[in-house]
């Protein structure tokens, strides 16, 4: 009995010694290649794995989800406008014999993958207007709060309700790759593509800015001229009240004095007519006191009532 | 005879043994060893994933376990820790006085809006661990993978808004939206990774037009400042006026007054001169006439006196002359 034991054990050093035997953790899958060609199943669940020892080598693959990341391109899209796009995907081994056949190792693969998916990003967004590659829903934007009605726009016709499709472009260039990778057999199955930067080239940008700075000049200059302009009605609105109360003020004054001439004549009418005769008298002896002085030069008549004694 | 020992999960038979003292010696220490490497602590904001030959086990919480020593492996994943990234910006120095780089990165920061203008979008995401076993197998290089998620998120929901929207309204709209998105894609990575907050720190109008954008604002101040100088001046000027106004009146009713009264007083002189004067009609009137002409008379130097048998005087008068 424990001669058995202990030969058990010795078979398992020896294993273990001349690598008959082999563990597969749990980010791996492993395939075992026999003269230069793959033998067997791929090993994917995580283990203690067994192959015969100096003529099987292992090799073994990541199972996990892979990165790509790829570098910015200019892509003009259907709309004729020259964009930098930047996408990364992430992928797997799916198939770690044909991966082994197809790409042999990670690099290779990485550089398989750069042509694929930046030439499925490349047809995609040659075909899209930039309004689609940008936003993802139909969703009503609201432009601009600055402006009011009767406003000029700095842009020529504002925005156009666009048909944001930015899933769906994600989507169609997901199935795009896939298809080109199913049809290479490279045992890859993309997981996912995203396009993670989207930018202007540097004169379309700098262009932009100066729209930007434009824009925002014209709405600066729109304030302005507006407290400007409210300054003007508001002493308009002061020039117009001061001539209102000014000459209610008038008018008032003259009811005022009016009524006091009215109040004035009735009053010297009223005891006037109690003698017109002497009124008169009085009144013309009155002025004549008034009218009469040292430049007037009298002839007088003896005929006159003054001098009825001089004659007689 | 065989001695059985137990090793947590694991069971080991160890036949007996008749060696000398150094056998027995090196024995009892490959034992101590071997107890040495069968337990290990999980830390109170960590999980452990144990895998037994290279294949996933178990994962263990906080406290202390027992592992069969060289076949059993942990990894220790902080499940509980609050991961941050940023982006757009980073913290130099955290503190009292955060420090953060001057360096630009423009590149992560400028985006994009829906009406094809640049913001400059600064954000943080903060993640946690869901999943130590998911976290650890599924995907390479997770840190990454959400950098690119995040990047990829945030520019799909500024892309979808105005320039103006995401300045000002919509920023709570786009940090829940980039949180269940992000989500979403790395839960079909299934990364074990749960994104607890996505929070913008700053959505700005990118630096080569942030001026123009302050200009407006010191527009709007300007404006401000018109307004309230010409209202100012509206109700100093009107206040002014109407004190004038009152004049006006004020005086129109002195002159009132006075008029009234003028003609009161004139009346009254006349009525009192009449009712003398009707007593002796004649001799008053005479009187009068007379007084008046002495007055008149003797304030003009130049008299003329004409018979009235005299005829063709008028002639020969020098009117022109005067009395020089």
């Amino acid at each position: 009995m424990n001669r058995s034991i202990f030969s058990i054990v010795l078979i398992f050093i020896f294993l273990i010694l001349s690598g008959g035997l082999f563990v597969v953790n749990e980010k791996d899958q492993a395939i075992i290649i026999q003269f230069g060609k793959p033998v067997g199943n791929i090993i994917t669940d995580a283990g203690l794995k067994f192959k015969i020892p100096l003529i099987q080598t292992v090799i073994k693959f990541d199972k996990r989800i892979l990165e790509w990341d790829g570098s910015a391109n200019e892509i003009p899209t259907k709309d004729n406008k020259y964009i930098f796009i930047d996408a990364f995907a992430r992928w797997k081994i799916t198939d770690a014999l044909q991966f082994y056949k197809s790409a042999k190792n990670e690099m290779l693969a990485q550089s398989r993958l750069d042509d694929i998916i930046d030439g499925a990003v490349r047809d995609e967004i040659t075909n899209r207007n930039m309004d689609e590659i940008i936003r993802s829903t139909q969703r009503q934007m609201e432009t601009s709060e600055e402006r009011e009605e009767g406003d000029i726009s700095a842009e020529d016709s504002g925005i156009q309700v666009s048909q944001g499709a930015r899933l769906d472009i994600l989507q169609s260039i997901k199935n795009n790759v896939a298809s080109r990778l199913s049809d290479l057999k490279m045992g890859i199955e993309v997981v996912d593509v995203q396009l993670k930067r989207i930018n202007y080239n540097q004169q379309v940008q700098a262009k932009l800015f100066n729209r930007m700075i434009s824009e925002q000049n014209m709405i600066a200059e729109k304030y302005r001229g507006q407290g400007q302009g409210k300054k003007q009605e508001i002493l308009g609105m002061q020039i117009q009240k001061s001539k209102e109360v000014r000459s209610q003020a008038y008018l008032e004054a003259q009811i005022i004095k009016g009524d006091a001439d009215a109040k004035a004549v009735s009053i010297y009418a009223k005891a006037y007519n109690k003698s017109p005769e002497f009124y008169n008298f009085k009144k013309s002896l009155e002025t004549y006191t008034k009218t009469l002085d040292s430049t007037t030069k009298v002839i007088m008549s003896t005929d006159g009532k003054y001098f009825k004694y001089l004659t007689k | 005879m065989a001695q059985k020992i137990n090793f947590g999960d694991g069971e080991i038979n160890i036949p007996e043994l008749n060696t000398n003292k150094i056998g027995r010696f090196i024995f009892i220490a490959f034992i101590g060893i071997v107890l040495a490497g069968s337990f290990y602590t999980v830390g109170a904001n960590e999980n452990a994933v144990l895998t037994r030959l290279g294949k996933y086990s178990s994962t263990t919480m906080p406290g202390l376990h027992f592992k069969i020593p060289i076949i059993d492996r942990i990894e220790k994943v902080k499940v509980d820790y609050q991961y941050k990234l940023e982006f757009g910006f980073r913290t130099l120095k955290p503190g009292v006085k955060t420090k953060y780089s001057t360096r630009n990165f423009a590149d992560e920061s400028w985006m994009l809006t829906g009406d094809l203008k640049i913001a400059d979008v600064r954000w943080v995401v903060q993640y946690k661990i869901k999943d130590a076993a998911e976290y650890l197998f599924n995907v390479k290089n997770v840190q990454n993978t959400i950098r690119d998620v995040s990047e990829a998120t945030m520019r799909l929901m500024i892309g979808d808004r105005s320039f103006n929207e995401v300045i000002k309204s919509e920023r709570s709209a786009v940090s829940d939206g980039a949180r269940l998105h992000m989500q979403a894609i790395l839960d079909g990575y299934k990364s074990g990774i749960s994104i607890q907050m996505v929070q913008l720190q700053g959505v700005v109008p990118p630096e080569p037009v942030s001026d123009s954008f302050n200009e407006v604002n010191r527009a709007k101040q300007e404006q401000e400042t018109a307004i309230n100088e010409a209202k100012q001046e509206y109700n100093k000027r009107i206040y002014n006026i109407e004190g004038e106004a009152e004049k006006i009146i004020n005086e129109a009713r002195g002159y009132a007054i006075d008029r009234v009264n003028t003609a009161k007083g004139d009346v009254a002189s006349f009525e009192k001169v009449l009712k003398a004067y009707k007593k002796a009609p004649q001799i008053t009137k005479d009187r009068i006439y007379l007084e008046t002409m002495e007055e008149v008379l003797s304030k003009i130097p130049s008299k003329v006196l004409v018979s009235s048998e005299l005829e063709n005087f008028l002639p020969m008068l020098n009117v022109n002359g005067g009395s020089k």
